[in-house]
């Protein structure tokens, strides 16, 4: 064996820094990857060129493109559509509507990033559980594992499976096509529902359902904006400020649990989304948005009048102007941990917080001063416009889409067209994977299914450059000799092992360190390593590098996937929950993996 | 019209100005009464109720915290008392159970030390060394209570609205100032002081019926929207909802309660 060069302990060392901060997560993991794109030219393991050749990779521009093609499809509402039918086809039946729903999200995350088909049926599967009074930890987590699993079903479904061929073209191995991995995504999809079917009752917490009496009226397809109520246009008497404290909107919400949406300022000023310390004067019109015995009770004590239906503000909150949306806080949101008062959304946006749901609980009460959590579904009214500000700003997943002028259901069939021709060129012509994705993108700008700069804004760069920061480091590894030096010292330790043997042994390692360390660190890491080691073992290396690419979607034991950060306090769930039926369907993934790719490929 | 509270250290004469004002005022004077509803309505033994509301919380108490229970129970009976106006408490820590409350005159009677000193040696036979240390004694333990539970020193006078010291005044020009005070228009019941007082009330009562199981909770109430605080993870906050639901439908006045963990509780909260 080659002696261990100076070259190869720094890049090992390179290494123990990446995965020591991507566990102890001191800095994000985005950031720890520009930090390796940084770092590796200075110490001179890569050139200044190969550092930063992440960025323009066939990975990065792929993801981009996904993100932009995922996006265009959001904008004409075609996947928030899906929601309501999904539920009525799902049933009452609590197996029924675990597959339903489980089959659905897997086959949006194989073409989306998961995390957002996950967030689209949170609050929706939240309400299933109440209204049918299953328990909704017996909900979420196999729909969560579904949409972790569906990212194994094409090659663009999972960040891992998009760097895969860019990882193998160092070694001059032939590229996977977009399908190459469905018939083994597929499997695992059905073997990881069906392990919750079989064995549910076993490997799910056991919790009582959330139901109460008064629920059951819900139907399960209404939604938390129902819980929220209605608009009611009130007009204040004459002597509503005669000797009395002045009142403000924030006295209003604290003592009726009415929010207002708008009001009247005098002379005739209309404000829509008022501040909450604007103070409410005689004489004058406000929408509150609140339940009817509320309003109620507010007028009655107020002496205020409740018009038949919206009468002043009858333009400003039409249907096309404004309206009430849901929003989930998304796992690494910023504004996780904050609460509504610190985040200002009224002041920065416009927007008028109206309830918290959380955990199957409505908040409506002091809501400003709870602190944010992962997969709180926040209720919100405002214009569309401001409300479409607050989305791009992408610390919230809505729900509902942020609609009608904005939403382009009439775009939906051009939609259609350019993904369809984006997987045509890719399937039929053996064009590059990136350039018939972006052809996808650029063709949905073209035709104005969304503007350009809504395409720029849909773009998540903490994906982007967690891609293209690590690649340097797999080019590192690969460079130097490393990985064929830590080939070589484990197969010396093993000895000659059967192909199969040597696959189960890489998607094991790939499982743990998905585990520790992001997915695509241990893709990026292990890649180079297994190819090494598939050579020297004379496996097939494509198969192995595969191995590595699917099984880095095996993070279930652990709630460490993004996907899993986001149902974990939503559905009461503890880490040992986790491990519990994560424990099982990571084995069921080993084999069925290892079981369908020696049956497709021949391994 | 309005409600008095006297805070009073032992032989300040406090008890007799609290009574004097209630008759002069025709209000109803409460003292231990308070301690009695409470024991009544809970069914804890009187004596255990004296003990919470006079001795600073031990070390034990830390764990047990059968203090913070107990001190819930008679603000309870206290607030409900409260609820009727016209009233002068002369027990424990009247101005910091019934905070919040606009209408209430919070007053605080002094005497000099050699005096107490000398009533205390008339009345237990005692010498001088002995009474001065057993007054000190309670002065202190005193101060340590409100310390401990509210972090607040009982000789602090930016709490009270008038502090009076019975040695050139007499009961009589006490009962005199207090009794103009009570008259002023700040102290005057309005529908607004009531309001509060009845929030306050069913804050305690929300509080007492949850302060056995979930010692941590705290209580606030805003034309009955019920909050309810704790400290407690998920888990324990989740029982605690389930149980605030089952009370919110056993008690009347309750428009929408809530339970919000992990949210620091607001300086109002019981």
């Amino acid at each position: 064996m080659e002696p261990l060069t100076t070259e190869m302990m720094l890049v090992m060392g390179m290494i123990c820094v990446a995965v020591f901060l991507f566990v102890v997560e001191w800095v994000r993991v985005d950031v720890v990857a520009i930090l390796m794109m940084v770092s590796l030219p200075l110490l001179r393991l890569v050139t200044p060129k190969e550092a930063f050749i992440g960025l323009s990779s066939n990975a990065v521009v792929s993801i981009i493109a996904v993100i932009i093609i995922g996006a265009g499809l959001d904008k004409t509402g075609i996947i928030n559509k899906l929601v309501a039918p999904i539920l009525k086809i799902a049933g009452t039946s609590p197996s029924r509507i675990v597959i339903a729903i489980s089959l659905t999200v897997a086959l949006i995350s194989s073409f989306m990033q998961n995390i957002g088909a996950a967030a689209l049926f949170l609050p929706a599967v939240q309400r299933v559980s109440k209204s049918l009074r299953i328990p909704v930890g017996r909900l979420l987590m196999p729909i969560g594992f579904s949409a972790i699993l569906g990212g194994t079903v094409t090659l663009v479904g999972s960040s891992p499976l998009i760097l895969l061929n860019d990882l193998l073209a160092p070694f001059k191995l032939e590229p996977f096509g977009l399908f190459d991995v469905t018939p083994v995504g597929l499997a695992l999809v059905g073997s990881g529902i069906a392990c919750f079917i079989l064995f549910g009752r076993f490997i799910l917490p056991r919790g009582r359902g959330d139901a109460r009496e008064e629920d059951l009226s819900a139907s399960p397809e209404s939604s938390t904006l129902d819980e929220v109520g209605e608009l009611y246009e009130l007009s204040t008497p004459e002597d509503f400020t005669d000797y009395r404290e002045p009142v403000s909107i924030r006295d209003l919400q604290r003592r009726y649990l009415v929010n207002v949406v708008a009001i009247t300022e005098p002379p005739d000023y209309k404000v829509v989304n008022p501040s909450p310390d604007l103070q409410v004067f005689s004489g004058i019109d406000l929408v509150v948005c609140g339940r009817e015995k509320d309003a109620r009770r507010m007028a009655e004590n107020e002496g205020m009048t409740v018009k038949d239906g919206l009468e002043s503000f009858k333009g400003e909150l039409a249907e096309h102007a404004s309206g009430t949306v849901e929003a989930v806080v998304a796992p690494r949101s910023s504004m996780a941990g904050k609460t509504l008062k610190q985040l200002d959304l009224q002041d920065r946006y416009r927007v008028t917080p109206l309830a918290i749901y959380r955990q199957g609980e409505t908040y409506r009460s002091e809501i400003g001063d709870l602190a944010l959590r992962v997969g709180d579904a926040l209720a919100m009214h405002g214009t569309w416009k401001r409300l479409q500000t607050l989305q791009g700003e992408g610390s919230l997943l809505f729900t509902t889409p942020v609609d009608v002028e904005l939403m382009r259901p009439e775009k939906a069939i051009f939609a259609g067209f350019w993904l369809a021709l984006a997987l045509v060129m890719i399937m039929g012509f053996k064009i590059q994977l990136s350039v018939c994705l972006m052809t996808g993108a650029l063709g949905m700008v073209i035709t104005k299914v969304l503007s350009i700069d809504e395409a720029y804004q849909s773009v998540d760069w903490r994906t982007i450059f967690l891609l293209a920061g690590l690649i340097p480091l797999g080019i590192a590894t690969e460079k130097t000799g490393t990985a064929a030096w830590i080939a070589h010292a484990v197969l010396g330790a093993i000895g000659t092992v059967k192909p199969v043997v040597l696959l189960a042994v890489v998607g094991v390692l790939s499982t743990v360190f998905t585990l520790v360390i992001s997915n695509v660190g241990a893709t990026v890491l292990l890649v180079p390593l297994v190819v090494n080691m598939a050579l020297a073992a004379h496996t097939d290396p494509r198969m192995a590098a595969l191995v590595v690419g699917l099984a880095t979607s095996n993070s279930f034991i652990l709630p460490t996937h993004q996907v899993n950060a986001l149902y974990m306090g939503p559905g009461r769930y503890r880490s040992v929950d986790f491990m519990k039926a994560g424990l099982l369907v990571s084995v069921v993934f080993l084999i069925v993996m290892i079981g369908t790719l020696s049956m497709f490929y021949g391994v | 019209m309005a409600i008095v509270t006297v805070s009073r250290g032992s032989y300040s004469r406090g008890k007799e100005v609290a009574e004097k004002v209630a008759a002069r005022l025709d209000y109803t004077c409460v003292g231990r009464e308070v301690i009695l509803d409470a024991s009544d309505r809970f069914n804890i033994p009187e004596v255990k109720l004296v003990r919470a509301i006079h001795d600073a919380p031990s070390i034990l108490d830390r764990f047990s915290h059968g203090k913070q229970t107990y001190i819930a129970y008679m603000q309870c009976a206290l607030a409900r008392r409260a609820r009727q106006d016209d009233m002068v408490y002369h027990g424990l820590a009247g101005h910091l159970l019934l905070k919040g409350v606009p209408h209430v005159l919070k007053v605080r009677i002094v005497r000099p030390l050699s005096e107490r000193v000398a009533d205390e040696m008339k009345r237990k036979g005692v010498g001088e060394r002995e009474a001065r240390s057993l007054i000190l004694r309670d002065d202190e333990e005193r101060r340590k209570w409100t310390q401990t539970l509210y972090g607040k020193d009982p000789w602090d006078a930016s709490m009270y609205d008038l502090i009076l010291r019975i040695h050139k005044l007499t009961v009589a020009d006490a009962v005199d100032f207090i009794c103009k005070a009570v008259g002023l228009e700040q102290f005057r019941a309005t529908p607004e002081a009531r309001r509060r007082i009845g929030d306050l009330s069913l804050a305690c009562d929300v509080k007492a019926a949850l302060v056995d199981q979930y010692f941590d909770v705290s209580v606030t109430s805003e034309f009955g929207n019920v909050l309810v605080f704790t400290k407690a993870g998920d888990r324990m906050a989740h029982k605690l909802e389930e149980k605030v639901k089952v009370l919110a439908s056993e008690m009347e006045g309750i428009h929408n309660v809530e339970v919000h963990a992990g949210v620091p509780a607001p300086e109002d909260a019981v």
